[in-house]
This record gives structure tokens, sequence and C-alpha cells, in this order.
């Protein structure tokens, strides 16, 4: 029964984090309104597009390090196009979305044709992004000078929800891509790479087409939500969230608190982003509450840990549990008893 | 058994087809690039770049890097790909040593190098006994220590001349990362560059020459016969970090005393810029391959190229595209020779 209850609490740990740091609320003050349930909404939009490219990329077994300038890359690229080149929000968007599409291919090609470990592949490909992040943007902050149009459009508050239509894009975004993992036949391969890669190959799926597929398609998720993030807060730097908690580690950490397996194969996008929710509502109700940035890296830190040490231990538990058949072993301790 | 004294032994007529160039590749490695980028300075400066200074300069701007280098090389070796906690532990010795210069140099060097120990055992314990993602659990492992840091000293950095009321401690303290060795033969070598050195032959002797690393390197091969040979593996892998977070805590406490601060942003790019003049060196993240020769070729590279690149005058933030670029490139040309010899 105890542990019953403690497994399906590990389960559906996301949903428990929400819960639990939404009900410590409480504790704050002016917590509870409509304004405040708008704000924890609206910072979820960059992580949550990290966090889905950041699952995919998990899933797979594969790890996607250059997510975070992925999403850079995306914010600098559209604000520059629409600034300097004068583009209207639309051909830019597509077109830096394309660029890092492009640059995930190359991720994928690395990954599945040369055999370069993704871990290298996707930390070589963060500093040459960076490198071209630098010298496009000349190191300085790019701003959309004046013009607010898309950016008001994007922030308006449609009133009786707490949401906003970049909250409502980024959903749609996670709910499609929830879908296609769960139920069309492109996701279900993407398990069965991430689970075992030989099986897979043996079954006819063409592993190194999906790895590219999932490593551009992660490129172009994270520039979206780099792009909107970018139109929303009307600036772009190059060194979007370096100071501070970096997003790379709030992707990482929602999506294993989301309880994506670390070697592949098990995972959900939609409990990634619910994960994204809970790690923000926390960092809001800390914010409200102790008011320490400190705190609040503390906390993301210690619940990341604390789910990456008990999954270990389980596993650990559980590897030496193989092989040991229970009958055997329940008849042999009798005779230990009887022999007393 | 009438057959076994009756079968003749057949002698293996196949022949191995080696690929020369990819053996010349594999066993010169990343010295064929030094040597490239040694030509390639002289001719771009002839008269500055083959001077001592600048040969020095290049050895102290990688030394950290270096001594960093050379710990990172045995958790590679290991096939644990990376400790992505480095930059906590070096920040984390340089803030405690920092802090006990108020009692003792003596104890303050000692306390820096036990707290980084303290946090190589934690990532040893989880990873090599209990047998995390060493990715995931020293990334995890990271975001806690700077939260706790960070809270520890209220996000503050500390100063030694404030921490400690004898001045001389701090002069001592200062001192360590300025003192020059070798000026009674006219030379000018920073302790910094001596300690890497030294360390690149320690570990050296340790990685080939020690049961520990023949050990270390059947695990890091392949971990399952490690362990079906009757190797503890989990105290291996134990000392492995143990040897890391070593290396890691001389280097905060030096860069601590270089930049006359401790403070929790001290190692932030030390966990990339560790693995990519590791992985330059032709260790391979699958592990149990390379030698600490070719890390130290590594290290050389990442210096000479940042120093080649600041000759031409290439600004900082363009050179992360030139770095990326000829990272990436290096390593698939590791990779893809390592398995046109059949060895990955």
């Amino acid at each position: 029964m105890k542990t019953k209850l403690l497994k399906s609490l590990n389960q559906y740990r996301a949903y428990v984090l929400v819960v639990v740091m939404f009900a410590c609320g409480v504790f704050g003050k002016n917590f509870y309104t409509a304004y405040n349930i708008k704000a924890i909404l609206d910072s979820t939009l960059l992580y949550a597009f990290l966090g889905v490219g950041f699952t995919l990329c998990m899933v797979a077994g594969h790890m996607d390090l250059s997510v975070a300038a992925m999403a850079n890359l995306g914010a600098v690229l559209t604000m520059g196009f629409h600034t300097f080149s004068g583009m209207s929000w639309g051909p830019a968007m597509i077109l830096a979305i394309l660029a890092a599409t492009l640059a995930g291919v190359i991720n994928g090609v690395m990954i599945s044709k040369a055999k370069i470990h993704s871990f290298i592949a996707t930390l070589g490909m963060q500093f040459v992004l960076k490198g071209v992040m630098y010298i496009y943007s000349k190191g300085a902050e790019i701003s959309d000078k004046g013009d607010f149009g898309f950016a008001d459009i994007l922030n308006k508050w449609l009133k009786p929800l707490p949401i906003t239509p970049k909250i409502l894009i980024m959903l749609v975004i996670v709910i499609v891509v929830a879908v296609l993992m769960r139920n069309t036949r492109f996701g279900r391969n993407i398990y069965m790479i991430g689970g075992n890669a030989e099986t897979a190959w043996l079954a006819g799926i063409k592993s190194s087409r999906y790895t590219i597929l999932i490593f551009a398609f992660s490129g172009a998720c994270c520039a979206l939500g780099g792009a909107l993030f970018a139109i929303a807060q009307s600036s772009a730097l190059p060194n979007m969230g370096e100071k501070g908690i970096s997003p790379l580690l709030v992707a990482l950490a929602a999506t294993i608190i989301g309880g994506t397996d670390t070697n592949g194969g098990r995972g959900s996008v939609w409990n990634t982003f619910v994960a994204v929710l809970g790690l923000m509502v926390m960092s809001f109700v800390l914010s409200n509450i102790f008011g320490k940035f400190e705190v609040q890296i503390l906390a993301n830190g210690l619940i990341l840990a604390i789910c990456v040490f008990y999954e270990t231990i389980t596993a650990y538990y559980n590897n030496k549990k193989i092989g040991i058949r229970q009958p055997l072993l329940e008849q042999r301790q009798k005779e230990l008893e009887s022999a007393q | 058994m009438p057959n076994s004294t009756n079968t003749t032994v057949r002698k293996d007529t196949r022949t191995q087809e080696m690929n020369k160039f990819m053996v010349i590749v594999n066993r010169l490695g990343i010295y064929v690039v030094v040597a490239l980028l040694l030509i390639a300075g002289q001719c771009i400066r002839p008269d500055k770049f083959f001077t001592f200074s600048n040969i020095n300069s290049v050895l102290q701007a990688v030394s950290l890097t270096g001594i960093c280098a050379v710990g990172l090389a045995f958790i590679v070796y290991s096939a644990n790909f990376n400790d992505m906690s480095l930059p906590m532990t070096i920040a984390f010795s340089g803030m405690v040593s920092v802090q006990l210069l108020q009692y003792n140099f003596v104890l303050s060097i000692l306390g820096g190098i036990a707290a980084g120990l303290l946090m190589g055992a934690v990532n040893g314990f989880v990873i090599g006994k209990l047998r995390a993602h060493p990715i995931i659990w020293s990334m995890a492992f990271n975001f806690v220590m700077s939260g706790i840091v960070r809270w520890a000293w209220a996000g503050n950095q500390i100063y030694p001349d404030t921490i400690t009321e004898n001045a001389a401690t701090a002069e001592q303290f200062y001192a360590l990362a300025r003192t020059y060795l070798g000026k009674s033969i006219g030379l000018q070598i920073p302790l910094m560059v001596v300690v890497m050195l030294v360390m690149f032959v320690i570990g050296h002797v340790i990685l080939t020459y020690t049961s520990f690393g023949n050990q270390l390197k059947i695990i890091g091969s392949n971990y399952d016969v490690g362990r079906l040979s009757g190797i503890n593996c989990a105290r291996v892998v134990f000392i492995a970090y143990m040897i890391n977070a070593l290396c890691a805590a001389i280097c905060g406490i030096f860069l601590a005393s270089l930049s006359k601060v401790g403070a929790y942003y001290n190692g932030e790019g030390y966990d990339f810029e560790c693995v990519t003049a590791v992985l330059l060196g032709g260790m391979t993240l699958a592990g149990g391959k390379g030698n600490m020769v070719g890390v130290f070729g590594g290290v050389l590279t990442v210096g000479l190229l940042t120093n080649v690149m600041n000759l031409l005058g290439i600004p900082t933030f363009n050179q992360y595209l030139v770095q990326g670029v000829v990272f990436l490139f290096i390593v698939w040309i590791n990779t893809n020779s390592a398995r046109k010899l059949g060895k990955s």
C-alpha cells in the first residue's frame, strides 16, 4: 500500500509539484490574483518550447545541449531581420526558424551519419551558434525600435481567462507535439529508437532519418519559442539567460521531473510542460515568500536532484533483484528458519 | 576426449587492412594540429610568435584549464562522459579557501581542497556506487551546489583582504598565482604552469603505469566485463571522481588567488572548456581510449588557437565560431579514424 502510493506519487510528480506549490501560495501575499496567474503562465513560454525540444531528443536517446542556443538564435535573427533588414514579422520569423532548422539538420547529420556522440556534436554546435549570433548582432542588444504592434497582440490579456495569445500558441504546439508523440507512427517510432536502437533498426525503422528529423524539429521548436519570447520582450540579446538560471538547466530539470527516462524510450511532452509550469509556480511562490533569488535556484536544483536520486536508487535496487527467483528465496528462508 | 589432442593449430591468414593515413591520424592525433598552429603562428608574426614570453603566456593562459583537464581525463576515460559540476567544484573550493583565510594560510589551502574532495565524494558515490546517469546527475548537483553556495554567502563575493585582518596572509594568498620560478637561470615560469606540467606527468603515470589505470581502462571499455573480471567498479570510479575533484579544487584555489575574489561564478565555462581540451586530445566519450600525452596536446591546441586568433586580431566573441568549427572537425576526424581502424 505504502509503496503503491509512493509509486503513483512518483508517476504524477509533475502534477504533485504544481498542486503543492500552488497550495503554498497561501503563505504569500496576494498570490491568487488573476494577474499573478497570468504572469506565471507567461513565464513558461520560453521554457516550455525548450522542454519540448529537449524531451523529444531525450526520448530518442540523445541529448540536445544546443536548445538554449537555438532559441537564442531564433530570437536574435527574428529581431535582426525585422530591425536591420526591414522585413515584416512573419517572414522574419519563418527565416529565423528555417535557419535554426538547418542547424538542427546539421546536428542530426553529425550524430547519425558521422557517428559523433550527441553530447559533443550539440556542444560544438552551441559554440558555433554563439559565434554566429555575436557576429550578426555585433555583441549588442537588438531592439524592435518602437514597433510594438505585434508585441501588443501577443501580450494582450484575454480578460476572463488568465491567458495571452502567445501562451495559446505555445499550448497548441505542446498539444500537437504530445498527440504526435502519443498517437502517430512517427511518435511511436521515436520511442522505439530510444528504447532500443538495434531493435528499431531490425524492425525496419530508418533511425538515422528519424534522428535528423528529431533534431531539426527540436531546432525549429526552440527557435519559434525564442522568436515569440523576443517579440514579446521587444528585444533580443545574444547571451539570453546566461545570468541567473540558464534556460538549458530549466529545460533539463523539467524534462527529468516530467518523468523522461535519461536513457531514452520513456517520457512525455505534456508531462514536461506540466513540470515547467510547476517550476515556474515554485519560483513565483518562493519569490513571493522569501523575495530571494538564491532560494529559487536552491529549490530548483534540490527538486531536480531529488528526482534524479530517487530514480537512481530505484534502478539500483531493481538491478539487485534481477535474477533472484522469489519462490526459491522464500523456500531458502523457510529452511533457515526451521534450522534455527 | 579424443579430439582435443588431434586438433592442429590453424594459422590466422586473414590480413588486417589498415588505412595508413588513419593510423597516422590515430597515433599522432592532435600534435599534427599543434604543429600546424605553430607554423601558422610563425607565418603570421615571425618577429613575435616564437619568443619565450609568448609561449609562456600561451602556457599560462591554459594552465588552469590544463589542471582541470588532467582530472577530467580520468572521468572521460572511465566512460562517464563529463563532470558538469566542475564549475561549482572550482567556485566552492575557491570560496571556502578564501573564507578560511581568516584563520591561517595553510588551513585555507587544505580547507579548499577538502571542500572540493567533499563534492567529488558525493559525485563518486552517486555515480560510481548507485550508477546515476553521469551528465544528468552532475548537472543536477551543480544546480544544487550553486544554490547552496549563493544561499550560504547570500549571493555575495568575498575578498581576501576584507576576510583576514592580517594583510600578510592575504598577500600570501595573492602571491600563489603570481609566483615565478627559475629566476636564477633567467627564466620566469609561473608556478601555475609548473603545477600543470607536474600534474600532467603524475596523471600520465597513474593512467598508464598503475593497476588503477588499467582497471579504469577496462571499466571504460566495457563496464560489465570489468565487473565480471572482479574489479571493484564502484571503488575505481569513486577514486576517479576524487582525482577529478582534487584537480578542480587546486584549479579553484589558483583561480581565486588570480582573480583576488571568491565568487560563485568563478568556474563558469570550465566544464565545456575542459571537455573540449580532453576530447581534442583523442579521448572519446565511449571511454577507454586516448592518453594523457594527447590531452596535453589538446590543452596546447586550445591555447595556441586562441593565441593565433588574437595575433590575427579576431574579436573575442567571433572566436567562438572558429573554436566550435575546429572542435567539431577534429572530433569528427578522431571518430572517423577510430571507425576506419575498427576501434569503435
